[in-house]
């Protein structure tokens, strides 16, 4: 039962709390999602913008002055510096002929009257006019991005070339702050870093990273390296050279739960509370259970009684029935013997004769009286109820053993209350009972004993008590004596065994009460309760 | 005291006999019949001053018996004898018009006392109304 009510009741608390969590977790994911997405769409605009307006400007540059002001260092350096203004960024800006040889150069490194011909960025640029690099060492043996844009003049190519600082990228990138746990960065199609952070992201060197394919705008992915579950955002930039990666570990368990302490509270108490409940409910519900059972057990009990006396009544009644035929001829045979020896004395053994005769009459008047006895148990309750006194019913029982009583010797004690109503019942019944109790009374009690009588009202009706202090009844007889046929008395025919339980049916038909109480030694007292009014 | 003519009724002929034994020797003539049939026919061929039926006999029993005598020979009385004893029976037979309800085995006494009063009534009763 408790299992039961406990199910019923922490199931719905556990399910809302699985809820609860799943959904904050989703929450928590999806966001974490977004910001990802958001971040890597915004960083990925930045630098195509901040790369967009650097080629302009070197367009710009290469596009509005000669070869001839371009080769002037200090032509160039204005223009380097012009260019740094925004954002700074430029390292150095450098003129290269057609044969790749930097004619001039506005930088810090001495890089002047290097000869680029076999660069492949070089060999690119004369082919295609324009050129953004990776990052890569070059002659300077430090990492580095250029641009580079050629033009023609006079029918010779020249290309102008800038140095991007590669800090401004992962500046850039970095930008606007991070989540904590979160991690951004640029990567090349080779899968090396383009932007530095500390100690973590080296330029130049492998990622460690899965290869990511080629997809359009911003694509994020729940993915698992080293064992733990990341969210990876990432978007392509400058066509297909450049991948931005912002990267972060999905939440631990610890971090989903709810966060607000007052859900937490409700779940803690629920989870005391629910419990607590169930058991009491659970108590209380089988402690009803048990008392409604005993109640139907005792209902159950007290209907196989009543069936039981009833089956006995009428098997009572069909022997009573059948006995008394032969009886009743025995008395009328008996009694022509005694008719015909009448007054005549003048026969041998005439007196023995008489006496026999006498002491068969005796016999069918014992087996009469159980008979009647019998018949009496089967009655039922007629239609005869009357006013009935019961103290003046009970003292003319008691008139009816005065005889045995005054023969003994044993003192009869009063105690009658004094406002006992009339009630509305048997007298004839109820007399029968006093009777029987009396003459139990009588069996028990020794020469010069006592019998107390005692009157009193109670619960609507009045209870009469016929106590004696005889021997008592043992505690395992106590259960038996209502029990038909049940008799601690000798066999000697004069006790049926029937006498209580006869009281009981009588009682019951009365709607009365009957009880014993006994101490062995002390005695014994038979209480009845008798209503009011004989109700149906 | 006139003798008392007296039908005795009963299936058990071990019963009537001496019962009849008994009663003729205080001076009440008694006829015996063993069932309802020959009861009604011995009733119809000479009168009584009461009858003496056992309620329970096989062919017609006592109750039956009372209410063909109530109606055919209204003023006889009739004492009802049984050795089942109800409430309902004596109930039933007082109704059906019983002079008296005795068990057995019954004491003579209270049966010839019985009879007598029995007697006493129906003498009481007067000629005209006689069947």
């Amino acid at each position: 039962m408790l299992l039961v009510l406990l199910c019923f009741g922490l199931v719905p608390l556990v399910l809302m709390g699985i809820a609860g969590f799943i959904a904050n977790r989703e929450a928590i994911q999806t966001r974490m999602r977004n910001v990802l997405e958001a971040m890597v769409k915004n960083r990925q605009a930045t630098i195509e913008l901040f790369l967009a307006e650097k080629m302009r400007q070197l367009e710009f540059a290469a596009f509005s002055h000669s070869v001839a002001q371009l080769s002037n260092p200090e032509v160039l350096e204005a223009l380097r510096t012009e260019m740094q203004r925004n954002r700074g960024a430029i390292v150095d800006l450098g003129l290269i002929d057609e044969g790749g040889v930097q004619i001039a150069y506005a930088g810090p490194y001495k890089l002047q009257n290097l000869n680029y011909s076999q660069e492949s960025w070089f060999q690119k640029v004369m082919v295609l006019g324009a050129y953004e690099s990776d990052i890569f060492l070059g002659k300077r043996h430090l990492p580095h991005m250029i641009m580079a844009i050629r033009n023609r003049e006079n029918g010779k190519d020249w290309i102008l070339r800038a140095t991007i600082d590669t800090d401004i990228l992962s500046a850039l990138v970095r930008e606007g702050g991070l989540e904590s746990g979160a991690d951004v960065f640029i990567l090349n199609r080779a899968g090396e870093y383009q932007t530095s952070y500390s100690d973590e992201h080296r330029l130049m060197e492998k990622a460690d990273a899965a290869p990511i394919p080629l997809h359009s705008g911003v694509r994020v992915l729940e993915v698992e390296r080293k064992g733990r579950r990341e969210f990876l955002a990432t978007g392509w930039l400058r066509g297909d050279s450049w991948v931005l990666v912002a990267r972060q570990r999905a939440p631990e368990l610890s971090a989903l739960l709810p966060g607000h302490p007052a859900v937490v509270w409700i779940f803690l108490i629920g989870l005391v509370f629910i419990p607590t409940l169930s058991y009491f409910i659970a108590r209380h519900r089988l402690s009803q259970f048990r008392s409604l059972e005993n109640e139907r057990a005792a209902l159950y009990e007290s209907v196989a009684q009543s069936q039981k006396m009833a089956a006995i009544g009428r098997l009572a009644a069909g022997v009573a029935h059948e006995i008394n035929n032969p009886l009743a001829i025995i008395q009328a045979q008996v009694g022509v013997l005694s008719d015909l020896v009448g007054g005549v004395s003048d026969f041998p053994h005439a007196d023995e004769f008489r006496d026999r005769i006498s002491k068969i009459e005796a016999q069918v008047d014992r087996g009469r009286k159980v008979t009647h006895r019998l018949l009496g148990f089967s009655r039922r309750v007629g239609p005869e109820l009357e006013p009935v006194d019961v103290i003046a019913a009970l003292e003319e029982t008691i008139g009816f053993v005065e005889k045995d009583l005054e023969a003994s010797r044993i003192r009869v004690v009063r105690d009658y209350a004094q406002d006992i109503p009339i009630i509305r019942s048997s007298l004839a019944q109820m007399q029968q009972v006093f009777l029987n109790l009396i003459n139990n009374a009588l069996d028990v009690i020794e020469e010069g004993g006592e019998l107390r009588l005692s009157a009193e009202n109670s619960d609507g009706g009045v209870t009469v008590r016929v106590a004696d202090n005889g021997p008592g009844i043992s505690e395992k007889d106590l259960d038996k004596i209502f029990e038909p046929f049940y008799s601690t008395k000798s066999g000697d025919g004069k006790h049926t065994g029937l006498g209580l339980p006869i009281c009981q049916e009588i009682m019951r038909n009365l709607k009365g009460r009957i009880g014993v109480d006994s101490t062995a030694g002390q005695g014994t007292v038979f209480s009845l309760w008798f209503p009011l009014e004989v109700q149906a | 005291m006139a003798d008392l003519k007296v039908l005795l009724v009963d299936d058990e002929q071990e019963f009537l006999e001496p019962m009849a034994a008994r009663l003729t020797r205080r001076s009440i003539s008694c006829t015996t019949a063993q069932s309802g049939e020959e009861a009604l026919r011995l009733l119809s061929q000479e009168s009584f001053d009461c009858a003496v039926v056992d309620v329970r006999m096989p062919s017609m029993d006592g109750l039956e018996l009372l209410r063909k005598i109530r109606k055919s020979f209204s003023n006889l009385p009739v004492v009802l004898l049984t050795g089942h004893a109800s409430v309902e029976l004596g109930i039933q037979g007082m109704e059906l018009g019983a002079f008296e309800y005795l068990m057995k085995p019954v004491e003579l006494d209270e049966l010839l006392d019985a009879i007598r009063r029995a007697a006493q009534e129906s003498a009481l009763i007067p000629d005209f109304q006689r069947a």
